[in-house]
């Protein structure tokens, strides 16, 4: 058996977009376990979806389409595989190209959300951010906030 | 503490201390050496016996004893110890090196560029075999190696506790309550100026120079705070943790540094609506040995409030293992000197 455990947006019809993929591979659904009263930190639902056995390169292709229709595959077989990270960062965030820090960060993981604040335009602003990642891209996405933040002298707070 | 217990080792009687530095931790030792000395008698069969204190000014020197509380009356009443009944003008590398005594207890001015003082006082010591009891991290930040390999050629044992967290206890813990187990990863907040800082910039909205200058008038931040904000203190407390428990030798220009002088309160509101808040934090492993601002659960134990301390070991047996203290002030970091002094007179009860 193979254990899911997928973050679905929290508006109608998402169970049943994230279960569609896996049936059209032909993945015979054991059991899902929608777990309405659990949240995450980005108001996501998670949900613990069982299925019978199926070749690695079938559950990569379940994967990409799930992903492709915004479901967050988290862990599989327990193994977390996704994370969730919030980054704050201080400094002149809009004036030094925001548009340009989320793409450089959306080649390595996903940035969700952005929160901004701007007290004065002459102090610096204070910005959170969501970015979803491979845990595996983890150390590759804290290299790059340290290059971007010499270059721009942006001040990144990480998740300990 | 010596396993072949109490009073049943040699006759051995008491301490002789010879302390060096008589500012605000050299008055809390004396202090404590006067309220526990009588405990200490009954519980380990031996007395702590000052028989040197010095400062910039010289020293006061009697091989039979002198009274703790003695010393602290003239420091307080001249401002010189050599003011003393016994007082005489010698310098501290003399008296630590003509004073017949046991242990030299080091609590000079930490300097984290140089480490000196302290460090020919540590050295000085250890050549004329006399165990050392030192507060001082800045020594130790810049010269581990040096200083320990020192410690080992003269066979004197060199403890410091109460260089790291003050009153907490970090490195006896580590090394002896979890000893057998492999510590994979230190982290802690390690500096209480900086975390009353961020505590009461979350708590009330303001800005970090006008909680900055909030604590110094409270006399929680220092005058000249440069070390405690930009994360040097913290710094120098991993390098100490990372040689003494990692077997590292590193020293303070090795660690990836950021203080909290950027930290705004904005960013601290921005943390806590996701459920987190902002600390600074010392964190090794074999990866890592660095000191910045992090976001960290507003639910998890190393949230600490105020000026307090944490320490968290990641260790392979006992797992997770967190120790909260205060890391500042002149009892809380004599509690910490007095614990080695206590183990190198047991050591010495059981050994001589």
């Amino acid at each position: 058996m193979i254990f899911l455990d997928l973050e679905l947006k929290d508006t109608p019809g998402e169970l049943l977009k994230a279960l569609e993929p896996i049936s059209s591979a032909k993945g015979n659904i054991i059991s899902v376990i929608h777990m309405r009263e659990e949240r995450t930190e980005d108001g996501r639902l998670p949900v613990k979806v069982v299925i019978d056995k199926i070749d690695d390169g079938e559950l990569s292709s379940i994967i990409d389409k799930l992903e492709s229709i915004d479901v967050i595959v988290a862990k599989i077989n327990e193994k977390r595989r996704k994370l969730d990270l919030d980054v704050v960062i201080i400094g002149h965030v809009v004036d030094t190209d925001v548009r340009d820090t989320i793409d450089r960060i959306n080649e390595i993981g996903l940035v969700l959300d952005l929160d901004l604040s701007m007290p004065s335009p002459d102090v610096e602003s204070s910005a959170k951010m969501r970015i979803v990642i491979d845990v595996e891209k983890i150390d590759e996405l804290y290299e790059e906030l340290d290059i971007i933040s010499k270059e721009k002298d942006l001040l990144f707070v990480k998740s300990c | 503490m010596c396993e072949k217990s109490l009073n049943k080792c040699n006759d051995f009687k008491e301490l002789k201390v010879i302390l060096v530095g008589l500012g605000v931790i050299g008055k809390g030792v004396l202090k404590v050496i006067d309220a526990k000395n009588d405990d200490l008698f009954k519980k380990y069969g031996f007395k702590i016996s000052v028989v040197a204190a010095c400062d910039s000014s010289g020293a006061t020197i009697n091989e039979n004893g002198i009274k703790p509380l003695s010393i602290i009356k003239t420091k307080e009443e001249t401002g010189k110890i050599v003011n003393h009944d016994f007082g005489v003008q010698k310098n501290i590398l003399e008296v630590i090196e003509s004073v017949n005594a046991d242990v030299v207890i080091e609590v000079t001015p930490t300097n984290i560029e140089t480490g000196e003082p302290a460090k020919s006082y540590t050295l000085k010591a250890f050549e004329t075999k006399k165990h050392v009891v030192s507060a001082n991290k800045g020594a130790l930040a810049v010269a581990y190696s040096e200083l320990m390999n020192s410690a080992d050629k003269n066979d004197v044992m060199f403890r410091y506790e109460a260089s790291v967290g003050g009153a907490m206890p970090v490195i006896n813990l580590a090394r002896e309550s979890l000893a057998g187990n492999n510590i994979k990863n230190i982290k802690g907040i390690l500096n209480g100026t900086t975390n009353y800082i961020l505590t009461k910039m979350e708590k009330e909205g303001l800005d970090f120079n006008t909680i900055l200058k909030e604590a110094q008038e409270l006399g929680i931040a220092e005058t000249n705070p440069h070390q405690d904000v930009s994360g040097l203190d913290t710094a120098a407390k991993m390098v100490i943790l990372a040689n003494t428990l990692l077997g590292k030798d590193y020293t303070i220009k090795d660690v990836k540094l950021e203080g909290i002088t950027r930290i705004t309160p904005e960013a601290l509101e921005m943390a806590n609506k996701s459920g987190t808040t902002i600390k600074l934090i010392g964190e090794v492993s074999n990866k890592k040995l660095e000191v910045c601002p992090k976001l960290i659960p507003i639910d998890h134990p190393m949230n600490v409030k105020g000026s307090l301390n944490v320490a968290m070991f990641d260790t392979d047996l006992a797992k997770d293992v967190v120790v909260i203290g205060r890391g500042a002030g002149d009892i809380e970091t004599s509690s910490a000197i007095l614990s080695d002094l206590i183990f190198i007179g047991n050591s010495k009860k059981c050994n001589d």
